[in-house]
């Protein structure tokens, strides 16, 4: 029978539709609910899909992390925190569109463009997957390591703050990413003999903290006065998204395929995708001065990115079994788990399976339009729901959350600290998103900056040597010397914020 | 820290107020009425993990009880290990320990070891295998050791885990079993053994020893092929590939091995009904058929025989670290 | 609350001095010159230098030490402001000897009514996103919740 055919009867089956629908549902919540992310869900989906077959246990995860990714950008809006990484890159500009009653066109543009995004990102995953892991292979630590370089830089266009206090920000995040074990000599760095902290700082648990639970803390301040009343156009989600894509299409387009690109290098995923493809878009656009003022433009980039990477992620992971990001890494284990052992093979040997896999996604990029439609609309009474009882049940779900990260209360001890950390440095006007990128690269950076430095005996020209690395390594060098000519060409001009 | 020393303080104090509530319960008899934790010191999806779930099911069936497979990261396994011994010993908490238990004490990271643990069964051993890219110029692991003899030490690169990881432990111990100093082939460390195949298929290392099964999606990918393994036997799945002994006469053999125990002091007869459940999830097909599909190895010990295994391991491993400059401390 | 720049630069600059000295303590790696403490340092370093920066810009300014907005001074605001954080550090308490169940009911009803919920709607709801919390969690989705004194009836 064609491996086609059977994909559909697979993947058309009562079982697997209910187990798709149950999973969309269960993502939308774990992406709106601050606290709860998208790896965390995919992580929750491992007991459950163990005794499930191939299909249903991969549609589960696929469905849950695809409705998650877009998900997190309705809280994101709605109460400036994000709900999950992905989406913390826009969330101050989503929230800034809020307030300008925007709410609408916003949730419109990210439902559109995610549903956008991730197909391009899934069409991508199935016409280009062999090819495109043909050339992520060839990626060694001289060139993960100029990449890290590069995401880092973003951090400088990431916030219109003070650049000094964006790069405390971002140095400080880097140094946490040192707290554990050291990737050089297996040496625990900063854990004053605690064993929790040999761990290193949990990512996540730091996003809970420093995104909701600071929001938090600002939140309970001010519970008793009136509900900061948004103007509320009760109308179509729709308005206005045919001007917007007239105007971004390009946008759009750049945005899915930084994305793709992002995710189908292994080690990096949605949420730098999110970042950089932000990034990027203040760097380019015609008006960078509106970015965080709540402008679109940047939302259109960033949140078709994030979705377009979450497909492409499974091409190393299907091709090579190297995980795309934290999410494909549980991937791969269920691949095994059923027996769809990861590699050019599975093309081969399970071809249905790997077809019912693409159906899904595709599946769950539409279902993605009307679930998503419905989130939002339900969503939105959480505007109209008391304070006084939105907030403490927002803390209970980034206690349970933060808990669930590390299985043990080092997570919520964490995410408290991250919390306050993260309220001090906002009163002092120290932008976090630089804190978040650090943390989630610096690992990336020291592994690689150490193992190249082992690779070539300690000589840094080295870093040069293979083509990619020296193309990536010259582009980098070159971002900064340009850079630094500008900084101190308007040292004089720039005010502290 | 005042904070977390503080709740352990009050942690303690919460187990010693619920330990009398406990302890009647056992002397009932009617061990086990809620659901057991197993912790596993590694990430889900993992390779402990699956086989961890796989011997949480059939233990869930026998006992009658949810068996909770629950990940504790972080730390090379420091984590997972500290959490598993520090549990209650009532036999609601038990953990999938591994082979780094008998290293990571030496390194000076913990002060663990397998001292710290109730016993009760070893289910699974890996041994390492020597894995070179598919282009690689050696089509044997005779010219390839022959070749690392020949050239200076540094010449060439190993990955597969971080520094004073079981792989790199496995490249030491084949190295010495040359005649070779440890460090005559250059370690760098990896995240583990996924990176380490990208860094070897991108062709930034020169071997990665690492456990076939872990190797096996490169090497289907035709990127990478496997020399020969360091066991005293070949594996059946991969049959095609040679020992270390019937290709270079060395007769070294070691392994990252997997088994269950649980915080030190568990009471005898919870220990024995652990035991013949145990023994009896490794003889079901069900474990057979799962951990072969997967390349894994499967091995039994009993509770006697694990704990005498460890302490040799432990022993082996404590020489081996300081003949390598590895450990400190 | 907001600190000036020269107050905040002085903190981060023994900041950053605290964590160099932590990094003399670690052990150099044989043969290498970039071990466990490289990154650290640089790291170190570049803090100090921003908040260097800080220290100088913050004494031209001449701002005060320390700026209060206005909700500082009134009391039941600030302990609004401050249940976050101790609500945190309450879970992180007791939760583990009480069990779920119990903190997380007696903590979201402290807070629906300190936040003025009324007592109709706060028990209710209190009680049911805790049940609701503990099914989704640690019933679907295998979370180890701790059981604390429910433990036998559980």
């Amino acid at each position: 029978m064609d491996p086609l055919i059977e994909a559909f009867g697979l993947v058309f089956d009562p079982f697997v539709l209910a187990v798709i629908g149950l999973s969309a549902i269960f993502g939308m919540f774990v992406g709106a609910m601050p606290g709860l992310t998208a790896t965390m869900a995919t992580a929750l989906l491992v007991p459950v899909t163990f005794f499930m077959p191939p299909v249903p246990a991969l549609g589960a995860i696929v469905t849950a992390t695809t409705m998650a990714i877009f998900a997190g950008d309705i809280p994101g809006a709605m109460l400036r925190m994000p709900g999950t990484p992905a989406s913390a890159a826009y969330a101050d500009e989503s929230y800034a569109m809020t307030q300008k009653g925007q709410l609408n066109l916003c949730m419109g543009v990210n439902l559109v463009f995610s549903v956008g995004g991730g197909l391009i990102g899934v069409a991508v995953l199935i016409a280009f997957a062999p090819l495109l892991a043909e050339v992520a292979i060839n990626f060694s630590s001289y060139e993960y390591f100029w990449l890290a370089c590069l995401g880092l830089t973003c951090a400088v266009f990431m916030s219109n703050a003070d650049p000094v206090k964006g790069f405390l920000s971002l140095f400080f995040g880097l140094l946490l990413a040192t707290v554990g074990i050291d990737p050089a000599a297996g040496f625990p760095r900063f854990t004053f003999d605690d064993v929790n902290l040999m761990g290193g700082v949990n990512f996540i648990a730091t996003m809970i903290g420093m995104f909701a639970v600071s929001e938090l803390m600002r939140g309970a301040v001010t519970f008793d006065l009136a509900t900061k009343a948004v103007p509320q156009a009760v109308g179509s989600l729709f308005r206005g998204l045919g001007e917007v894509t007239r105007r971004y299409w390009l946008n759009f387009l750049r945005g899915s395929a930084i994305g793709t690109a992002i995710g189908a290098l292994p080690g990096a995923g949605a949420d730098i995708a999110a970042w950089i493809s932000y990034a990027v878009a203040k760097r380019f656009s015609k008006q960078p001065e509106k970015f965080g003022t709540g402008e679109v433009e940047g939302i259109v980039d960033a949140t078709s990115a994030n979705n377009s990477a979450l497909g492409s992620a499974w091409i190393p992971a299907l091709v090579f079994g190297i995980p795309g990001d934290s999410i494909t890494a549980i991937v791969i284990g269920v691949l095994y788990m059923k027996g769809m052992n990861p590699g050019p093979t599975v093309f081969q040997e399970n071809p249905q399976l790997i077809y019912a896999v693409f159906l899904i996604f595709i599946l769950a990029n539409l279902i993605m339009f009307p679930l998503g439609w419905a989130a939002i609309k339900s969503a939105r009474q959480i505007l109209r729901v008391p304070r006084n009882l939105l907030l403490p049940v927002i803390l209970l779900f980034c206690l349970v959350g933060s808990f669930a990260m590390t299985n043990s209360l080092y997570g919520v001890v964490l995410m408290l600290a991250m919390g306050v950390l993260g309220w001090v440095m906002e009163e002092h006007g120290i932008p976090i998103a630089p804190l978040i990128l650090g943390l989630v690269l610096g690992e990336m950076l020291e592994q690689t900056f150490v193992q190249s430095m082992i690779k070539a005996d300690g000589a840094f020209l080295e870093f040069f040597s293979r083509p990619i690395a020296g193309s990536l390594g010259v582009f980098t060098l070159l971002i900064w010397l340009v850079m630094l000519a500008r900084g101190f060409r308007r040292a004089p001009a720039a005010a502290p914020a | 820290m005042t904070l977390l020393s503080r709740r352990s303080l009050l942690a303690a104090s919460g187990a010693a107020l619920t330990a009398p509530l406990a302890m009647p319960a056992l002397g009932q008899g009617n061990w086990p009425n809620r659901p057991i934790q197993l912790i596993v010191p590694w990430g889900a999806g993992g390779g402990t993990d699956a086989t961890a779930r796989i011997v949480g099911s059939l233990l869930e069936r026998d006992l009658g009880q949810p068996v909770n497979v629950v990940n504790r990261t972080g730390g090379s396994g420091v984590v997972g290990h500290s959490a598993i011994s520090t549990a209650a010993p009532d036999g609601y908490t038990i953990g999938m320990i591994t082979v780094e238990i008998t290293m990571m004490h030496w390194q000076g990271l913990t002060q663990l070891n397998p001292e710290s643990y109730t016993p009760l069964a070893l289910m699974n051993s890996d041994p390492p295998g020597v894995q070179v890219a598919s282009n690689s110029p050696y089509a044997d692991i005779k010219a390839l050791a022959d070749a690392i003899k020949a050239r200076p030490a540094g010449t060439f690169k190993a990955s597969g885990t971080g520094q004073g990881g079981i792989w790199h432990l496995a490249l030491v111990g084949w190295l010495q079993a040359m005649g070779l100093k440890g460090d005559h082939v250059r370690w760098v460390p990896s995240n583990g053994a996924a990176p380490a195949m990208q860094e070897l298929a991108a062709g930034g290392v020169d071997i990665v020893t690492c456990s076939v099964p872990e190797a096996r999606a490169m090497i289907d990918a035709g990127r990478a092929k496997s020399l020969a393994i360091m066991a005293p036997a070949r594996n059946p799945m991969f049959a095609q590939v040679p020992t270390l002994n019937e290709t270079l006469g060395i007769n070294y053999s070691v392994g990252a091995w997997r088994g269950i125990a649980a915080p030190k002091g568990l009471p005898a007869p919870i220990a024995q009904r652990y035991g013949t459940a145990l023994k009896a999830a490794y003889e079901n097909p069900q474990f057979k058929e799962f951990m072969t599909s997967r390349g894994f190895g499967t091995v039994w010990q009993d509770a006697a025989g694990f704990a005498s295994f460890m302490a040799e391991g432990d022993r082996a491993m404590g020489e081996a670290m300081r003949g390598a400059g590895l450990a400190r401390g | 609350m907001r600190m000036n720049d020269a107050l905040l630069g002085a903190l981060l600059l023994g900041f950053a001095g605290w964590v160099w000295w932590l990094t003399t303590f670690f052990p150099s790696f044989p043969g290498q010159d970039y071990g466990p403490n490289l990154f650290p340092r640089i790291l170190a370093a570049g803090i100090g230098f921003c908040a260097l920066v800080l220290l100088l810009r913050g004494l031209r300014q001449r701002a005060p030490l320390l700026v209060v907005e206005g909700w500082m001074a009134q009391p039941r605001r600030v302990v609004s402001f401050l249940l976050i954080p101790l609500a945190s550090l309450a879970y992180i308490l007791v939760s583990d000897p009480l069990g779920f169940i119990p903190t997380a009911f007696l903590l979201l009803l402290g807070l629906f009514l300190w936040f003025q919920a009324r007592p109709v709607v706060a028990l209710p709801v209190a009680a049911g996103m805790t049940l609701l919390v503990h099914w989704f969690f640690a019933g679907l989705m295998r979370v180890p919740l701790p059981r604390g004194v429910l433990d036998s009836v559980l």
